[in-house]
């Protein structure tokens, strides 16, 4: 019986860091926000690459629509300028709104997509917005089962 | 809360515990002094008079332009220009001394090199360069301006630049009206206000030139798309701009896009998603499926080939793979699916780089790595980045960094904005001077690779060989030493060289293959497997001797070998190579004059005495003796006393060489 408890026990938290896989930007555009789109060779196995090509062509999307040139970026440079930037100090920019839907959509992701997956995607800004930074987890608890064995295919080293 | 106003540069400081300099703010407060003072004085003494006689909207439309050059000055000065984060650990697993040094992205058609900053421990992003004065990574640095005491980057350029406008404007208005006053009361000099409104006048004259050129010199910039650091390094000197949109999307970009967000000093949100197992698996695909029948353990699958082939973006060809992936079918613990993904995962850092497969030819990028060398650990923390130690990054005024640029050397980088892409290289960093050096480097480097723990100690003795076309391609432990001693002889004999970028026109040394500076590594590739295979024993000794044979360097590079040689031993030929880059400093000293670099080969002109000035004016004197660059000092004080009939030469950023007639 004391078996039995420990075994559930290990069950229980057994999904341990073992890996981070990095997406790297994608500079073919220029100077741009945008990342790669090539499905790592590590997630195969843990991940349809549809999904993570959709939630990477998302992340895009709002990168290019945050950084794009229009009316509201032309308002808000305009304002700064008349109110001599105190304006900052009382609104939020379009880029920074765009930034906190990123975040929820990360947030979103992970829930849905990721983390059943042991997956979890940090958001890029964390990281200088350089790379996309998507931790890979084990399900060390259940080592002797074939979802443990999956060490060796990130790992390999 | 809006987070867009952040405070960093002149008062954050995100790089651990950096000796207070107060040197550093001199310039600073001398702007602020004189701005705030001058203005000050001819509102109280002039504007009372003029509001009098002609209307009181004078003293209020001066206010107002005031106002705004003082915002932007703030904003300038505390602005984060874009500083990034130092990786965190687990971003590079590599073993630092097998790690290539470059890796190389396409942008729009055109090679650039993103080089390993050993300080924030990433390839640099295209345009990025590090700040040796702020110890930053700095997102498409433009220069470092030690009148805010701040880099301008990405975040602040917007507001250098509209102070620099805001600036010009402000000092005609104060001149013109200034002098309206004084015409006015010929009869009243002697009186206080006219006194005070003769020093201003004087004050607002002698700012006048170099604040307009300076402005000049921007408005050129922006308008084409470059940073200072890309112009001054002449990194588009052959005409290729990768970055540039044109000009209005350019001056559109600068003025109207929105606020880029800072990265540091963010709230990190508390990860609130649960990873529990069971994890859900894919379903193997049809593909893997197919191969995995096929597979007997030693062939390729389709799937990992695909992802071979479709590497051509991630710039770090993958390593061929370990012994114990050939045969996947064979360990026991291996799952299906894994047993399939044995090659080279597309992330370089997920793998370590054997020297022995780092052959080139494996794609197009791998010719690019052929140059690769590993990173190394920096042995020495302050010289590792190379411009980061200790070297003042590049002024507003390049003049500023010339002068100290004799101690700038690796100063340089920090001015320059190694470019991203370049991987920060601009002149002393990434670029790897003509590719002579990085042939012979390479090849000795190579062969040299388990001596390359000990490259530290050869530190004295490789410096003047070590170019930067060395440190380019030479393991990053190697650069690391060697920049300060190389970068003044590189900057002294290839001007203006971009390798990083391989368009098509370059013609940067005379004499000097015009593939030279842009195709080095393609080139080094080649150069290096066949130095290789010709002589590493000869090379093979040490790092010391295989540096100190520059005479071994392949036949096609002898043009510039020669030059090189000569500064390999002893500070290169006065006139010559210092007269190159007096158009720069024409350039910079006038500053109207937005040149293109006379090319190498064109003998220079006595710099006009009046431009002297103004670059004194640019650069401060004490900056030469800033605690930042004493380090470099010493390398550099040999060559930059040279005698040259009355021309003293100091090294700029980005290799310029300025001529001040003393």
């Amino acid at each position: 019986m004391a078996t039995e408890f420990h075994n559930l026990q290990e069950l229980r938290h057994s999904a341990s860091l073992a890996n981070k896989v990095f997406i790297q930007r994608d500079y073919t555009d220029g100077t741009v926000c945008k990342f790669q789109t090539k499905f790592p060779s590590e997630l195969d196995s843990r991940i349809e690459r549809t999904l993570f090509e959709d939630t990477v062509k998302m992340l895009n999307n709002y990168y290019a629509e945050a950084e794009k040139i229009g009316g509201q970026s032309y308002i808000e440079g305009c304002l700064a300028c008349l109110t001599v930037y105190l304006v900052f100090l009382c609104i939020e920019t379009r880029y920074d709104k765009v930034l906190k839907k990123i975040s929820r959509y990360i947030q979103e992701q992970n829930e849905k997509v990721y983390a059943p997956r042991g997956l979890l995607i940090t958001d890029p800004i964390e990281r200088g917005m350089r790379v996309i930074e998507i931790s890979v987890y084990e399900d060390r608890g259940s080592s002797g089962s074939s979802s443990g064995s999956s060490t060796t295919s990130s790992s390999g080293r | 809360t809006p987070s867009s106003l952040s405070v960093g540069g002149a008062l954050g400081d995100p790089s651990p515990s950096r000796p207070f300099r107060p040197s550093r703010y001199v310039p600073v407060s001398a702007a602020t002094a004189f701005l705030v003072g001058a203005t000050t004085l001819f509102l109280c003494f002039t504007c009372p008079w003029l509001s009098e006689r002609f209307s009181s909207s004078i003293p209020l439309y001066n206010a107002v332009v005031f106002l705004f050059t003082l915002a932007n000055f703030c904003m300038a000065t505390f602005m984060d220009p874009g500083i990034f984060p130092r990786a965190e650990e687990d971003e590079d697993k590599e073993d630092d001394f097998r790690a290539p040094l470059y890796k190389t992205v396409e942008v729009r058609g055109i090679q650039v090199r993103m080089k390993w900053c050993s300080t924030c421990r990433f390839y640099r992003p295209p345009r990025c360069s590090h700040c040796s004065v702020c110890d930053n990574c700095v997102e498409e640095f433009d220069h470092h301006c030690p009148w805010v005491n701040n880099c301008i980057g990405r975040r602040n350029y917007r507001y250098f630049f509209l102070f620099l406008l805001s600036l010009t404007i402000h000092i005609m208005d104060v001149f013109g009206f200034s002098l309206l006053y004084i015409l006015h009361h010929t009869k009243q000099l002697d009186q206080v206000n006219s006194g005070v409104t003769m020093a201003v006048m004087c004050v607002a004259g002698l700012f006048f030139v170099p604040v307009a050129g300076l402005t000049g010199f921007h408005t050129v910039l922006v308008a084409r798309g470059r940073t200072t650091n890309e112009q001054v390094t002449g990194k588009f000197r052959g005409g290729v701009n990768p970055f540039t949109h044109g000009c209005l999307k350019n001056i559109a970009h600068v003025l109207c896009s929105s606020q880029a967000p800072r990265y540091l000093g963010r709230l990190r949100k508390p990860l609130s998603v649960q990873v529990q197992p069971p994890f859900l698996r894919p379903p193997l695909s049809e593909a893997q499926l197919a191969a995995k029948v096929l597979d007997n353990g030693i062939q390729q699958s389709k799937s990992s080939l695909e992802i071979m082939e479709s590497q051509s973006i991630d710039a770090d060809p993958p390593p061929p793979p370990k012994p114990e992936h050939r045969y996947p079918g064979l360990p026991h613990t291996q799952n299906e699916e894994c047993s399939l993904l044995t090659e080279a995962p597309p992330t370089p850092s997920l793998y370590k780089y054997r020297p022995a497969y780092s052959s080139p030819g494996k794609n197009h990028t791998a010719s690019a790595h052929s140059s690769k060398m590993s990173r190394g650990n920096s042995m020495t923390e302050s010289p590792s980045v190379p411009v980061t130690t200790g070297q003042p990054s590049y002024r507003s005024d390049p003049s500023l960094s010339s002068r100290g640029g004799a101690g700038f050397r690796g100063g340089g980088e920090g001015g320059r904005a190694g470019s991203g892409g370049l991987g920060g290289a601009s002149a002393f960093g990434g670029r790897s001077y003509p590719s002579f050096t990085d042939t012979l480097l390479q090849s000795a480097a190579a062969s040299c690779s388990s001596s390359l723990r000990s490259a530290h100690t050869a530190h004295n003795a490789l410096g003047p060989l070590i170019s930067e076309g060395t440190t380019s391609t030479s393991y990053k432990s190697l650069a690391n030493q060697t920049r300060n001693g190389s970068l003044s002889y590189e900057s002294l004999l290839t001007p203006s060289e971009s390798p990083e970028f391989e368009s098509a026109a370059h013609d940067t040394a005379p004499g000097a293959p015009p593939i030279l500076g842009y195709t080095s590594p393609f080139l080094s590739a080649q150069q290096r497997e066949g130095s290789l295979q010709a002589c590493p024993a000869s090379l093979r000794p040490s790092p010391n001797r295989a540096f100190l044979r520059p005479t071994s360097s392949p036949p096609s590079r002898a043009p510039p070998l020669s030059p090189r040689a000569r500064s390999l031993g002893s500070p290169p030929p006065g006139p010559a190579p210092g007269h190159t880059h007096l158009g720069k400093s024409l350039s910079y000293g006038g500053g109207a004059e937005l040149q293109h670099r006379p090319s190498s080969s064109g003998g220079g002109t006595p710099m006009p005495k009046l431009t002297d000035f103004y670059l004194l004016f640019f650069f401060p004197p004490h900056q030469i003796f800033s605690s930042t660059i004493k380090q470099n000092v010493a390398n550099h004080n040999t060559h930059s006393h040279k005698p040259a009939g009355g021309m003293k030469k100091v090294t700029g950023v980005g290799g310029t060489t300025y001529g001040i007639s003393v």
